[in-house]
């Protein structure tokens, strides 16, 4: 109705002379008009009616002039100012994609510029309907090139000429929050920097999120960019056990030197009793952060529970969520829960959201056979041993070099000593006949012939060998 | 249009005067065309109905497949929210949990002085009969004051509905105030403080007013003065205006006891509780000697100005930089530190490290029933 509001919703300010229209009187239409009115009034009439024209035309095919001219349209006119929702539309359902419920897509994002080309990827392979996703990404703190180079793709993504290809409503918050700790994996998951930097991912996380949701969501989808491999069909996978808060498991692949597979996260964890009463002996401020030798906590953990042959299907009760891919209804952020800046429980982040879930008594699973693949940055330890390897590598290398260099050396130097050794022998064995003869009443010479790896060598007692080379090979 | 083609015969200047009547029509709708994306507004407004609910939007006029939307930038580093709001030009955005509509909130309202296009309205209304009531006397009041004439209109208005999550359907003051109710009540009414918050709050508000349906009178400069403290959170003091029985002459008395002062009692009384218990105010039962704010008021009408460092904070008008709800700071419909909604609020900003304040001395009236 309000499309045609300008056509037969204000007709007054659509047509401003309409109202003359009404006083034509169809009775009188066909009287001839006196000559003398019409000719006082036709040149201006002509002139008015060609330069109308003229103008109409120019517009029609110069779309560009039209923003030239003062718009004589009450702007407000035309906004719309209040909207009305109705939360119990929005509320999730297990086959979301059918009732054409919207999932928030958030990112937080820093310092990931050579990541976005391979999440942009992702994007595109999803197969949840695209006009249904909206996506929102909070950059901050980025020191590269991770806002014009993200721009430049979320232009080439809502460029695309398919319509359902492109997404729904896309904002880029950015927000420098004046972070000083480093995105470098190591100090990222060192423990001391821990809790401080789980609390501004918090932070970051929570800035973003209330920002973007709108009353429109269903579903809102939580993923790290930096995920290599996932499933097309996650956002349905995930929707389809229609649970408040769902977590796949997050692997990361190594190099065969280290196993070939690893956990990645270790955020995903159900609740144990040694951990509950740590929690009671720490201070209000302290998080308890998993992965780490400080704080044993014998928690049962997602990613350690994985069978590769494991029914993806099967769920897990969970108490603390990992962030790298959470899909969660959106009536869960809409009543509160958040990602707490703040100890919570001593928790914070991703694994307090978990806590405050579940606090708020929604469901909150972990899949421990359905795996997505985080991608794998080498630590600083991972580094220096590869760099290890890599100079024993290259130290063998050298050595075989060198050694086959030598041998060519060898060979080139004693110029086919066999040849010369078979000379010499039948020389020698001429000689000792001529001195067998020439002495028969002596004592015979002893002669004997050594094998050394096929190569003869005859030992002469009478007669050492005389030196050939400058010094025989050691190996000989 | 049969009358056009019949008078074409002759050559009347009416005729003529239709043919540039049709043509100003024209260039009207050229004007009007969709994809005009040139012709923006001075003020903000988005071009999609996928935008910020806190924004207006310019509404589509083609049928069939619309543009996708585009992508957009917001400079959340840039928001301020400042002593001086008004010459920093920074939106407010008003909420309401919406039980009961009284025309004096709606009154009260429109008579702000805080520029209305800086305004944002946000209202959540329980579906019902009650509701249902609140709703359609709301869509009236609205639509009056969104009306493109109006001089009063909001820079945008956004109603949402939800199901009733309270298991109190009798909403009476009596009833309302009942101890063994209140935690329930407390609860749902968070929720629906939450829902409302995180869905309408965009990404360019500077400022949250909370304002409870049932505030019918405020100084007209409400909003200017609680900013001019330039606090995270600010609260005036919410009075009730009566007729004393006994006089029979008008008269105020205290009316929100959710903004206090904590005590040495009231820790000690926590302590002893359950994990899931939580502590009430203006209950004799359970005696917490907090000091409470409305009982700090100077007699003879003091400093207006004067400002109360608080611990809890209550609701009925309730200023917020919006970086505070950002960081994290809702209300909890569970017992957090055992405090519930605006009081749990109040603690939570301060575990972010967000400090509340009161104002003993400026009054905002709630409605007597």
């Amino acid at each position: 109705m309000h499309r045609y509001g300008y056509s037969n919703g204000q007709p007054a300010a659509a047509y401003p002379s309409a109202g003359k229209a009404a006083f034509i009187d169809p009775h009188n239409k066909f009287q001839p008009r006196t000559r003398s009115m019409l000719r006082r009034y036709l040149p201006s009439i002509k002139i008015g009616g060609i330069i109308a024209l003229v103008v109409t035309a120019l517009l029609i095919f110069f779309p560009g002039l039209r923003s030239y001219i003062p718009l004589s349209i009450d702007e407000g006119f035309e906004l719309e100012t209040v909207r009305y929702y109705d939360l119990s539309n929005v509320q999730g359902t297990a086959r979301g994609w059918e009732r054409e419920e919207r999932i928030l897509l958030c990112a937080p994002l820093r310092d990931a510029a050579p990541h976005l080309p391979m999440f942009f990827s992702h994007l595109k392979n999803l197969t949840y309907p695209h006009n249904l996703i909206d996506l929102a990404f909070l950059v901050g703190d980025s020191k590269d090139n991770t806002i014009s180079l993200l721009s430049e793709l979320l232009e080439d993504l809502q460029a695309n000429p398919d319509w359902k290809e492109a997404y729904g409503e896309i904002s880029i918050m950015e927000k420098d929050f004046g972070q000083k700790v480093n995105q470098d994996v190591e100090s990222r998951h060192g423990f001391a920097a821990q809790a401080s930097r789980r609390k501004s991912m918090a932070q970051a996380r929570n800035w973003l999120l209330s920002a973007a949701l709108r009353p429109t969501h269903s579903w809102v989808y939580w993923r790290d960019v930096d995920v290599e491999t996932a499933p097309f069909t996650i956002l349905e996978d995930l929707m389809r056990h229609n649970k408040d808060v769902i977590v796949p498991n997050v692997w990361r692949p190594l190099p065969d030197w280290l196993g070939g597979e690893q956990p990645y996260d270790l955020n995903s964890w159900q609740e144990s009793e040694t951990a509950l009463a740590l929690a009671d002996t720490l201070d209000e401020d302290a998080v308890i952060v998993e992965g780490y030798a400080e704080y044993a906590t014998w928690r049962p953990h997602l990613a350690y529970l994985r069978d590769p042959y494991g029914d993806p299907d099967m769920e897990m009760e969970i108490d603390g969520v990992g962030g790298v891919s959470i899909l969660a209804k959106a009536r869960v952020f809409r009543s509160g829960v958040h990602f707490p800046a703040f100890s919570f429980e001593k928790h914070a982040e991703t694994e307090g959201f978990g806590k405050m879930a579940k606090r708020m008594k929604f469901s909150v699973v972990g899949l421990p056979h359905y795996t997505i693949w985080h991608l794998y940055e080498p630590s600083v330890d991972d580094i220096r041993h590869m760099e290890e390897m890599d100079k024993e590598r290259k130290a063998k290398e050298t050595k075989e070099r060198e050694e086959r260099e030598r041998m060519e050396k060898i060979k080139d130097q004693f110029d086919n000593p066999s040849s010369q050794w078979d000379k010499d022998k039948s020389d020698i064995r001429n000689m000792a006949k001529q001195e067998v003869e020439a002495s028969e009443a002596e004592k015979p010479a002893e002669m004997r012939v050594e094998s050394n790896n096929g190569k003869a060598r005859i030992i002469d007692p009478l007669d050492e060998i005389p030196v050939l080379g400058e010094k025989p090979p050691p190996s000989w | 249009m049969p009358p056009f083609r019949t008078a074409r015969r002759g050559t009347s200047p009416i005729t003529i005067g239709l043919l540039l009547m049709l043509t100003v029509g024209f260039i009207y709708f050229l004007f009007s065309a969709p994809d005009s994306p040139t012709i923006r507004s001075a003020t903000k407004s988005a071009t999609n109905a996928l935008s910020p609910p806190s924004l207006p939007f310019i509404k589509s006029k083609s049928d069939g497949q619309q543009p996708p939307p585009p992508v957009v930038h917001y400079y959340m580093s840039n928001l301020t929210a400042s002593a001086d709001p008004v010459a920093n030009r920074e939106t407010v955005l008003i909420l309401t949990p919406l039980a009961r509509f009284y025309p004096e909130y709606w009154e009260n309202l429109l008579h702000l002085t805080y520029p209305h296009e800086l305004i944002s309205l946000g209202f959540i209304i329980p579906k019902g009969k009650e509701g249902n009531a609140a709703f359609q006397q709301l869509q009236v009041a609205v639509s009056k004051t969104q009306s493109k004439s109006s001089k009063k209109r909001f820079a945008s208005v956004t109603i949402l509905r939800q199901d009733t999550e309270s298991p109190l359907p009798n909403q009476s003051e009596s009833e309302r105030h009942k101890m063994e109710n209140q935690k329930a009540r407390r609860a749902a009414m968070s929720k629906a403080r939450n829902s409302l918050l995180f869905t309408t709050l965009g990404p360019t508000t500077s400022w949250v007013l909370w304002l409870d349906s049932d505030i019918v009178e405020s100084p007209k400069t409400l909003i200017q003065d609680l900013a001019s403290h330039n606090k995270p959170i600010i609260v005036p003091n919410c009075f009730q205006r009566y007729r004393d029985p006994q006089t029979n002459t008008p008269a105020v008395r205290p009316y929100d006891f959710n903004s206090w002062v904590d005590s040495p009692t009231a820790q000690q009384l926590a302590a002893k509780m359950g994990k899931d218990d939580i502590l009430l105010e203006g209950y004799s039962s359970m005696a917490t000697y907090r000091s409470l704010m409305a009982y700090m008021v100077d007699e003879n009408g003091g400093d207006t100005n004067k400002e109360v460092e608080l611990d809890g904070v209550g609701g009925t008008a309730l200023l917020v930089k919006a970086d505070v709800h950002r960081d994290g700071a809702m209300f909890p419909p569970f017992a957090f530190y055992h405090l519930i909604e605006t009081e749990g609020f109040a603690r939570m900003a301060k575990r972010l490290g967000w400090t509340s304040w009161g104002l003993p001395n400026y009054f905002v009236y709630h409605y007597n029933e």
